[in-house]
């Protein structure tokens, strides 16, 4: 299944991109997207689709938008 | 008496006299430093209804006792006076050698009073000052004025200053230092002008007393170290704050055309990665192992120092869209001496009034050589443009008239910070109570309102982690006196700053100390307010009313459809008066006050207002 895997602040010098359409087997959770992009599994994070936020174990859907971000605090 | 250097320099301007004071130990321990001295001092020494750009005013500078201590980042100040803003206390804090020269000069605290007859530089020197002719160089922008002052004294001095923006007394008109820092957004610069004073500069060189020195360098060098190792691994500082521009672009957090829009397509070219890209130099803070500030060449080849709230307000608020040309605001916003924040809501609330009819005007969103145009004439208060938008969105809108406030995007007069809470309750709602208007330095919680909770809560759970981080944010790093950047985004425990304030007072405090001093400092900084607003409710706590308005919601994206609602938001502000034992208008009562030291500051309010038990 395709999907566009958006990546954000200093994550994207570990996965050495920023954006990206992947091709994912079904069934591939938040948490395997994750490892398969290149980020530490115990790297603090927050991770979205379509701009909501998931769980690791939450399924990933054909089309969907996932943005993976450190945990920002506002400055 | 450690960890204090227990004097006090105040100095007026009118006599051009000084005179160095003392202040007791029961003083230092009630209010710690920095904001919680410039609270006390302002509250027991400004009679309520004085003209915030009259002489009466008092500028205050204030330490804390790690503040100048090499320590995980202690080059900060906190600058403070009544606001011409906002109409009560106002401050900020910037990174500053000031804090460290003033420290060595024996002072843990500054007050300005008078105004001088003619522009003025202070020159202080351990025990000497001097009032030095600044005619020279008023009217310069504080890059040039830094010059000046660098060829007269050399770049290892601590100095702050004022640009035109101040002179003329524009109402967000900062203090700045070094190359890019800047302090004081509800004008703390236009009381700096009002009093003639275009600089400070600072020379210290005595030791700062500490409890126990040698462990203090010892923990404060190698946690320095730590930090940048930290900082290394997780690599916060090669985007620095500008990284989460492309997270509020995701979750429909982005100001986009004054706050009308939460995201846009187009964000993604002045994100952090592309900041960085464009990256020239990078600059920091005195006593920083993480340095943020992100530094491009703007369109018209100056260094611009950016980070994420300057980046967001002046490029994609107004629809600008383009590094250089962001920059080039940005640049000219530093030169001026005018807060990057409030300049780019006034810039983006102008062109939506235009936009909406309530006044005429030739201004459109994206238009960056106009903006800049305005942003020189607003820093002059050149014309009757420039006079209004001198005078923030505030009173630009009450002006306007047809319902333009609603649109005006600030909380008691001072311009929200960077983040869109069309459908963020929690942050609306720490935007609302922020101690000073609409700061994002206090309580910023969108992460956790959206990772720990469900967004449309408007639960208890919220109003508790506001508290949490004003306790933190706008208490703790604002009274001992350092960054929060080392704990806030690299994780480095909290608890080292109780650590550090013990090895140079000798006192053995922890964290629960720290947070009763914060409360006292809220809890004052609201009878501040109380006493100049008497008829103040909690409406004052409300933010913009166009986060309610069901016609401003988004039409696609993560929260199409959605905007604030007020009956849950004021049910939220309840919960927030409740944890903190305010009551309905948001004022502490008579036993929160009680509770936290303050009868003879609550009997200082009464002759005024009423307080409730």
């Amino acid at each position: 299944m395709k999907v566009l895997v958006k990546v954000i602040g200093p994550l994207i010098y570990k996965t050495g991109f920023s954006e990206k359409d992947l091709d994912l087997p079904p069934r591939t959770t938040v948490a395997e997207l994750v490892t398969i992009i290149g980020i530490p599994a115990d790297r603090p994070r927050i991770t979205t689709r379509n701009g909501k936020a998931v769980l690791p174990e939450d399924e990933i859907e054909e089309g969907d938008k996932i943005a993976v971000s450190p945990i920002y605090s506002g400055g | 008496m450690n960890g204090w250097t227990g004097n006090i320099l105040r100095v007026n301007l009118s006599a051009k006299s000084f005179k160095k004071e003392t202040f007791t130990e029961e003083f230092a321990q009630k209010w710690v430093g920095g904001r919680g001295f410039a609270v006390k001092t302002l509250y027991d020494e400004l009679k309520p209804g004085i003209d915030p750009l009259g002489p009466e005013n008092k500028l205050i500078v204030a330490l804390g006792p790690i503040s100048g201590i090499p320590a995980p980042n202690t080059g900060k100040a906190v600058v403070a006076a009544k606001s011409p803003l906002t109409g009560f206390y106002g401050d900020g804090n910037l990174g500053t050698r000031a804090a460290e020269h003033l420290r060595k000069a024996g002072y843990d605290m500054l007050i300005v009073e008078g105004a001088a007859d003619r522009p003025t530089m202070l020159y202080i020197e351990d025990d000497k000052v001097e009032f030095i002719p600044a005619d020279e160089v008023w009217g310069k922008g504080t890059f040039a004025c830094n010059e000046w002052i660098y060829a007269k004294y050399g770049k290892g001095v601590g100095v702050l200053n004022i640009g035109q923006g101040g002179e003329n007394l524009n109402r967000v008109a900062v203090i700045r230092s070094l190359e890019g820092r800047a302090g004081g957004r509800p004008g703390i610069g236009a009381v700096m002008g009002s009093k003639k004073l275009k600089a400070i500069v600072v020379k210290g060189t005595r030791p700062i007393p500490q409890a126990d020195p040698a462990g203090m360098k010892a923990a404060g060098f190698g946690d320095l170290r730590k930090v940048g190792q930290i900082d290394k691994e997780t690599g916060w500082s090669i985007q620095s704050t500008t990284g989460v521009l492309p997270f509020c672009n995701e979750v429909g957090g982005l100001p986009v055309r004054n706050f009308r829009k939460t995201h846009h397509p187009l964000a993604w070219q002045v994100d952090g990665e592309r900041c960085n890209n464009a990256r020239i130099a990078t600059y920091g803070c005195p006593t920083c192992t993480m340095r943020c500030g992100v530094t491009v060449r703007d369109a018209e080849g100056h260094e611009s120092e950016l980070d994420y709230e300057n980046v967001a307000l002046l490029g994609p608020n107004l629809e600008i869209f383009d590094i250089p040309q962001m920059a080039s605001l940005n640049y000219l916003c530093d030169d001026y001496g005018l807060d990057t924040m409030s300049t780019g809501c006034i810039l983006s609330f102008y062109a939506d009034a235009i936009d909406h009819g309530a006044v005429a005007g030739d201004f459109k969103f994206g238009d960056a050589e106009r903006a800049k145009e305005l942003l020189r004439m607003a820093a002059h208060r050149e014309g009757k443009i420039g006079n209004l938008l001198a005078e923030g969105s505030l009173r630009m809108a009450r002006e306007f008239g047809h319902g333009s406030e609603a649109y005006a995007m600030q909380v008691k007069g001072l311009e929200v910070a960077a983040y869109n809470c069309k459908f963020i309750p929690g942050q609306a709602l720490a935007f609302g109570v922020a101690a000073i208007g609409a700061h994002h330095r206090e309580a910023w919680i969108i992460t956790f309102e959206i990772r720990n909770t469900t967004r449309e809560s408007y639960g208890p759970e919220k109003a508790a982690k506001v508290i949490e981080l004003q306790r933190i944010r706008g208490g703790l790093f604002e009274f001992i006196v350092s960054c929060r950047f080392p704990w806030i985004e690299n994780g480095w425990p909290l608890e080292n700053y109780p650590k550090y304030f013990n090895l140079a007072t000798g006192l053995n405090w922890g964290l629960e100390d720290m947070w009763t001093v914060a409360d006292r400092i809220y809890s004052m900084i609201k009878l501040h307010f109380l006493r100049e607003f008497p008829k103040a409710s909690r409406e004052d706590d409300y933010p913009p009313r166009v986060w309610f308005d069901p016609a401003n919601a988004d039409t696609e994206g993560p929260i199409a459809g959605k905007v604030l609602e007020l009956d849950k938001y004021d049910g939220l502000l309840q919960h927030y008066y409740d944890q903190r034992g305010y009551d309905r208008r948001g004022i502490p009562t008579k036993a929160t006050l009680l509770s936290l030291g303050l009868q003879a500051e609550a009997a200082a309010v009464e002759p005024y207002a009423t307080l409730s038990d």
